[in-house]
């Protein structure tokens, strides 16, 4: 065990904990963010997705030693922001959500593409997203989302 | 918002999903639960001789068969699967006991120093030991196939396919009382309460299951929460303290219930450009205990011959019992497997007899007032031409499908209509489901709409609060649909077999007609709906003969793709889909059913591969599962026919299952047109199509 | 008890390295699949562990007159993001897992992990890459073709540690990447091909050819190469057939739950075929 420190949706956490726990569990058992989810604990899905230092990371692969001195967004810090919002709107008007298991992910996945690619093309979105496993939607909805952002969200500050 | 959504509304848990605050069953507050940790039989088949299970550290627990408080079956509809595996096991990963404790660390110890011996048999994994065997005929098929001008006949196959609900399967269970008390992701609250008062024999009072929010299902969370409710619940009653199973990625894979692998074999005879007359013979892999699967045979069955008429039939349908994980729901429900047999046969007997393959499947749609498969009557108006000539519009079919006809093309587009009944079998609705809906308001004239459907993400909770405001005439806020709750709901049945617009959507519909005839402003009231269905349909399981369903959905599906001779892989490059689902509450929602199922039967047609070796299969994780990504789909062009059904809410019949069928078939025509080969098989992998390419295989 | 260090400097990770054998974990993602248990439990590793991922000094790319040098904790995304790194490369981490483990991952672990569908790895040994390992003592260069020997078998003593990737300036050769998965994203290679040639004045000047997930390492014959060198192109395409055979003997694909050894060399050599006769 050792004490780790980071930051979670811009809060100091420090924590008694083995450096090889998954970051997943360390969020979902000893934070109790239950927003993130795990799909598959491979990598292989996405829906565990949470932002580090700005990119995506799959927090089912992530030994907490790695994120030392970090700061990690969820979804549960990212739903206060505005981005959030604009990225939630779009997904409601276009049914991007239905079980709602992976959108979480999708989110944050859609927020790090917008803010590298603001305008993104469709290939770009697919790909962006490509790690983020949906059984739902068949992405339809997700990606005509997140392509109207881009071409009518105009100059929005990702 | 897009322009053709003009009746949708935001979805009841829309924004609880999207922020995370949507409380899956593993993120409900679970303190002290103690976790169940399934021990699995490592053989396929054979008696057990003994068990031995380690000592148990102080606070640890171990039940299997021998627990069983009454009766140790799973209550399906063939209830032949126990709870725990008594003295036998008949597939590998079959479950023989739970271990049970607070650190899932200890567990896993403790199931390494766990051993059961067997006396192992020799197990069975081909489809030769028939189980359920089915048969029905049509016209005379003896006196059709004396007088033709060509035949053919063709087996073809499909796989099994996993639901890949992004949520697995979990429970959580504690005692409030003496009452047991559920929450698990779950297509069924009523199922699984009646499966836990049957194993235990208790009364059905002692019993709650409520639903908190579901990650998908499909089917695959249909039957399966039974199993671990009952298998929960007898351990729950000897230890008294509150549980919690939830399964990993790889035992879901692994040890649920999938679709059911089939081989239907077609002997087909042309006359003067029609086709006179059919023989199947249909053979699905029900794995190691029966279940569901009569009635999965029983869809395949009058699924036969798709949207075609055929004037005389000939039929069989056996489902074989094999050492492997048994097979289940999974939308669709066998139609999958004979619709896309019977799509790929009716096109390959037209090019045998010489004519256009989609004229000629186009020149025997059924129309209404012919006579159905199984001998009953399709009773209602059916739009299929105009749905085809649609989608033909939306994809520019006809040059395309003269184009890629070309050689050397590497491209193909391919057509299929079908057909979904909707609702349960005959006459099952009105004589096994009885559904009854409670409406209820309050003083402050809030009305509350009670169901045991589950919201797993087909927005149900919201189109069926939906019918109840747009019928009462009432702003949607005046009406609340909480998630099931056994205790608070009556049972309107189960959120299976695209009953619930069709049928429960009606009786919201009816029940609140009824309501506001007798609305008093102020006062508390409450009026109880039973399903009453269309006095003309009768059934006859036993014969296979009658009306199949209460009414059908209709679709047509147009797939275009590029295939890549030098990989034998495929590209799907664009999707065209008109439906009519008679009448659509809401277009978002029906429009992401269908984007949603087309996906998945994408998937199913040529990328999801899984396979048994040993019993076991091959395919553990979702890295060797394959489901399509966002870059393996084009956009998918949808649109949606009105046709309205008399018995159906504003008019709606069912769309969850029908937006599936005619996936893979279509895409098969494709994949046919890009390769200049018939197929017989799906998954239509890159490794089938090197094989039928190169060596002429099957 | 395992135990973990998680040093902040290369200096102390390489003390570290000297006394302790360690699993070197960079951005974990293919350690910790196979450490996984289940979910909620630690990875059940059965030696220490020793974290680099935050080593700043191990993240740089750069280029002198040689080549370009890549350090070995920079994340994939950020290789396929800069424009020293050769083409082919970045064509190769476009197709490679998925956004999320590009961002979490490091070809070095790539490299490290030695798996015959290790796509990185194909790329590297088409330009001679060339590894730089170092100790507590000093370091050493050896190219990655004699770095790894069968599956996940390297040539790492206990206290090295990849420290650098070297990629020698290949600034006049074309390149073909071809890589065949199960699906279009996010999967793990069947096969991968990435070939590389420089014609002059119409004769063949360099020609290279490697294969991955048909063996039990990544497939490069250098001899079978020369044979072909200082052949007209026209030559070079009449000899499609005797290509196939010379590399044929090197692929020997197996049949496991992602595809069959028939389908895998067979595509291995209608790709092997295509990019030969792409060559002008």
């Amino acid at each position: 065990m050792e004490n780790i420190s980071f930051y979670v949706d811009d809060k100091e956490v420090i924590i008694d904990v083995d450096p090889s726990t998954r970051l997943l569990d360390v969020l979902r058992i000893k934070l109790h963010i239950t927003g993130v989810k795990e799909g598959c604990g491979e990598g292989a899905c996405g829906a565990c997705s949470v932002i580090v230092d700005g990119v995506c990371y799959d927090s089912c692969l992530t030994p907490v030693a790695n994120v030392i001195g970090k700061h990690i967004t969820t979804i549960e810090g990212f739903r206060n922001t505005p981005q959030y919002r604009i990225i939630a709107d779009a997904f409601a008007d276009f049914g991007a959500s239905q079980c709602g298991f992976c959108t979480p992910g999708m989110i944050l996945n859609t927020y790090t593409l917008l803010k590298k690619n603001p305008h993104p093309t469709e290939e770009e979105v697919r790909v962006a997203l490509s790690g983020n496993l949906c059984r739902c939607t068949g992405y339809n909805a997700i990606v005509k989302a997140v392509l109207d952002i881009a071409e009518n969200g105009g100059d929005i500050e990702w | 918002m897009p322009s053709n959504f003009k009746n949708s509304t935001v979805k009841i848990d829309n924004e609880e999903k999207m922020a995370g605050l949507a409380l899956f069953t593993d993120d409900l507050p679970a303190k002290d639960f103690l976790w169940c940790r399934p021990l699995r039989s490592n053989i396929a088949c054979g008696r057990i001789r003994s068990i031995n299970i380690p000592k148990l550290p102080k606070g640890y627990y171990y039940v299997d068969a021998r627990d069983i408080v009454k009766e140790n079956v799973v209550n399906i509809i063939f209830s032949d699967w126990p709870v725990f595996a008594d003295r036998r096991v008949n597939y590998y990963g079959e479950t023989i006991g739970l271990l049970i404790g607070p650190d899932k660390e200890v567990l896993e110890e403790l199931a390494r120093m766990s051993q059961v011996n067997y006396d192992e048999e020799t197990p069975e994994y081909e489809l030769v030991n028939s189980q359920i065997h089915k048969e029905f005929k049509k016209g005379d098929f003896e006196a059709a196939k004396k007088d033709y001008d060509y035949t053919l006949t063709e087996t073809f196959e499909t796989g099994y396919q996993e639901q890949v609900y992004l949520e697995t399967q979990g429970m959580i269970m504690w005692l409030d009382g003496d009452k047991i008390t559920i929450k698990a992701s779950m297509q069924c609250p009523f199922y699984i309460k009646n499966a836990v008062v049957r194993t235990l024999g208790c009364d059905p009072s002692k019993v709650r299951v409520i639903q908190p929010a579901v990650g998908g299902a499909f089917g695959g969370k249909e039957h399966y929460p039974s199993m671990m409710a009952a298998q929960m619940a007898t351990a729950i009653v000897k230890i008294k303290k509150p549980l919690k199973m939830i399964f990993d990625r790889g035992e879901d894979l692994m040890y649920t219930t999938k679709r059911h692998p089939s081989r239907t074999t077609y002997e087909g005879y042309v006359k003067e450009g029609k086709l006179v007359g059919v023989k199947a013979t249909v053979r699905l892999n029900g794995g190691a205990y029966k279940g569901c699967s009569g009635v999965v045979l029983s869809r395949a069955l009058i699924a036969v011959v798709d949207s075609y008429n055929v004037p005389n039939l000939d039929v069989t349908g056996d489902v074989y019992i094999t050492n492997t994980m048994p097979t289940a729901a999974f939308r669709g429900f066998g139609s999958p497997q004979t619709i896309f047999a019977f799509e790929m046969f009716i096109e390959h007997i037209a090019k045998k007899a010489g004519l256009d393959p989609v004229e000629f499947k186009l020149a025997h749609l059924v129309e209404k007032g012919m006579v159905t498969a199984v001998s009953g009557k399709f009773h209602d108006d059916i739009i299929l031409p105009q749905l085809v000539e649609r989608a033909m519009e939306m994809s520019d079919f006809k040059r395309k499908y003269k184009e890629y006809s070309q050689p050397g093309s590497n491209r193909g587009i391919g057509l299929s209509t079908f057909l979904h009944g909707c609702g349960f079998t005959g006459s099952g609705e009105s004589t096994i489901i009885n559904a009854q809906l409670k409406l209820t308001k309050d003083e402050n004239d809030i009305v509350h709409l009670y169901t045991s459907q589950v919201d797993f993400g087909q927005g149900n909770r919201t189109t069926l609060k939906k019918v109840v405001s747009n019928t009462l005439g009432i702003p949607e806020e005046q009406v609340t649909h909480e998630a099931p709750d056994t205790d608070h709901t009556l049972s309107t049945g189960p959120t299976a077999a695209s009953r619930t617009m069709i049928i429960v959507g009606f009786l919201c519909e009816k029940a609140a007609k009824h309501l506001k005839e007798i609305w008093k402003p102020g006062e508390y009231q409450e009026w109880i709906e039973p399903y009453v269905g269309p006095d003309y349909i009768h059934w006859d399981e036993d014969t296979m003969q009658g009306d199949a369903y209460p009414g059908y959905a209709w679709g047509v599906n147009i797939i275009e793709v590029s295939f890549d001779p030098i990989t034998y892989q495929i590209k799907v490059e664009g999707c065209w889909s008109t439906y009519d689902v008679g009448h659509a509450i809401d277009d978002r929602i029906v429009v992401g059913q269908a984007d949603g199922g087309l996906a998945q039967a994408i998937g199913y047609g040529y990328l999801e591969n899984m396979e048994v070796a040993e019993g076991r299969f091959r395919q553990k994780t979702l890295s060797d599962y394959i489901v399509p990504t966002a870059v393996d789909l084009p956009m998918m062009e949808t649109e949606l026919m009105d046709n309205l059904f008399a018995y159906g809410a504003s008019g709606a019949k069912g769309c969850g299952e029908l937006t599936f069928v005619g996936g893979a078939p279509a895409l098969g025509h494709a994949i046919e047109q890009a390769i200049k080969h018939d197929i017989h098989k799906i998954p239509a992998t890159p490794e089938y199509l090197m094989e039928v390419i190169e060596h002429g295989k099957y | 008890m395992v135990k973990h260090y998680i040093p902040s400097t290369l200096k102390e990770a390489l003390e570290v390295l000297d006394k302790h054998d360690c699993y070197i974990m960079a951005g974990g993602t293919d350690l910790m699949v196979v450490k996984h248990q289940r979910s909620g439990l630690i990875p059940n590793f059965d030696k220490d562990v020793c974290y680099i991922s935050n080593l700043e000094e191990l993240q740089y790319i750069f280029e002198d007159e040689k080549g370009v040098h890549i350090g070995a904790g920079t994340k994939f995304s950020d290789i396929e993001e800069n424009e020293l790194v050769p083409e082919i490369l970045k064509q190769i981490i476009h197709e490679l897992a998925s956004p999320n483990i590009r961002n979490m991952a490091t070809m070095a672990g790539n490299i490290a992990n030695a798996s015959p569908a290790g796509d990185s790895i194909v790329g590297l040994y088409l330009l001679d890459a060339e590894l730089e390992l170092v100790n507590i003592n000093g370091s050493r260069m050896m190219p990655i073709k004699d770095f790894i020997f069968g599956v996940r078998k390297i040539h790492r003593e206990k206290n090295e540690l990849i420290k650098e990737i070297f990629i020698p300036h290949h600034d006049d050769l074309n390149t073909y990447w071809r890589k065949v998965g199960s699906r279009a994203a996010e999967s793990i290679s069947k096969i991968t091909f990435a070939g590389g040639y420089e014609v002059e004045n119409g004769k063949v000047k360099d020609l290279r050819m490697a294969f991955g997930s048909v063996s039990i390492t990544c497939v490069r014959d250098r001899k079978t190469e020369e044979k072909y060198i200082g052949m007209s192109v026209e030559e070079l395409h009449n000899h499609v057939e005797d290509i196939i055979k010379d590399m044929g003997k090197f692929v020997t694909p197996i049949t496991d739950q992602r595809s069959t050894k028939e389908y895998r060399y067979k595509v291995a050599m209608n790709i092997l075929k295509d990019f030969i006769l792409t060559i002008e």
